[in-house]
C-alpha cells in the first residue's frame, strides 16, 4: 500500500510539473519523474505477482522506451533552442 | 525492521529529488535532484530484489540520460542568467494532480497485493524469460531503441539545415 500511494503520487508530481512548468527542460526532466512513478509501479506489481523474474522483464521493456523518449525529447529540445525556443508557451505552430 | 527503514529512506530521496526537479529554479539544480530521484529509484528497485533492474537504471538513467540533459544544457549553450526558471504555482494544475493522485490509489489499492522483497529473481531466470517466450518483443524493444536513435540524429540534423 505504502509503495501503491508513494508511485501515485510520484506521478501526480510529474504530471504537475508538465502542466505548470514552462521551460522544456524542465518539463522533460518531469515526464522522467512520471516514467520513474509508472514504472515503481509495475515493479510493485511484480514482485507482488506469481513471475517476479518476467515482471523485470516487463520492467526492462519500459526502461528502454523511456531512455528512446528521453534520447527523442532531448534532441527535439535542442532543435528548438537552436531556433530561439527554449519555453513551452513560445511553440505555437506544427509541420506536417 | 532495517528493510522497512531502508524502504523509507530511499523513499525519502526519491520524493526529495521530485521535489527539487518540480520547485527549483536553477537548472543544474534540477539535474541533481532528477539524478537524486533517479538513484531512489534505483535503490527502491534493488529493495524490491530486482539487482538486474536497478544495475539498468543505473547505467541506462542515471549513467546515461542524466548526461545527455547535462550535454544538452551544455550545447544550448545558455548562460549562468538564463539557466533560471520560471516558476510559478499553478493551482489548477495542483488540483488536478491531488485528484489523480487519489483516484489511483483509491482504483489501484484492490489490485495490488501486500509486496514486499523478492527472492530468487535471478538473471538467469530473467534471460529466460526475455529470450524465451518474450522474444518477439524483445526484438521490438531493440527495434524501438533503434528507431529513437535514428529519430535523434534526425531531429538534430534537421535543425542544422535551416
Amino acid at each position: 500500500m505504502t509503495t501503491l500511494v508513494l508511485a501515485c503520487v510520484i506521478v501526480a508530481a510529474g504530471l504537475y510539473g508538465v502542466l505548470s512548468r514552462r521551460d522544456l527542460v524542465a518539463v522533460l526532466a518531469s515526464v522522467e519523474v512520471m516514467l520513474g512513478g509508472a514504472s515503481l509501479l509495475l515493479v510493485a506489481y511484480a514482485a507482488a505477482g506469481a513471475a517476479p523474474a518476467a515482471g523485470q522483464g516487463y520492467a526492462l521493456f519500459v526502461l528502454a522506451v523511456g531512455a528512446a523518449e528521453a534520447a527523442v525529447g532531448i534532441a527535439l529540445l535542442v532543435s528548438l533552442v537552436r531556433r530561439g525556443r527554449s519555453r513551452t508557451d513560445q511553440i505555437r505552430e506544427v509541420r506536417g | 525492521m532495517s528493510t522497512t527503514l531502508l524502504w523509507w529512506g530511499l523513499a525519502a530521496l526519491t520524493l526529495a529529488g521530485a521535489a527539487v526537479v518540480l520547485l527549483t529554479r536553477e537548472m543544474m539544480r534540477m539535474i541533481i535532484g532528477l539524478g537524486a530521484f533517479l538513484l531512489g529509484i534505483a535503490g527502491l528497485y534493488a529493495w524490491f530484489g530486482f539487482g538486474l533492474l536497478a544495475v539498468a537504471e543505473l547505467f541506462v538513467y542515471v549513467g546515461g540520460v542524466l548526461v545527455l540533459f547535462l550535454l544538452a544544457i551544455t550545447a544550448m549553450g545558455r548562460d549562468s542568467d538564463s539557466r533560471a526558471i520560471a516558476r510559478h504555482f499553478d493551482i489548477g494544475a495542483a488540483v488536478i494532480c491531488a485528484g489523480l493522485a487519489v483516484a489511483l490509489v483509491l482504483a489501484l489499492q484492490g489490485l495490488l497485493p501486500a509486496s514486499g522483497p523478492v527472492a530468487g529473481v535471478t538473471v538467469e531466470k530473467t534471460a529466460d524469460a526475455l529470450l524465451g517466450a518474450w522474444l518477439p518483443q524483445f526484438e521490438i524493444a531493440g527495434v524501438v531503441l533503434l528507431a529513437g536513435l535514428a529519430a535523434a540524429l534526425a531531429i538534430v540534423q534537421g535543425g542544422d539545415d535551416e
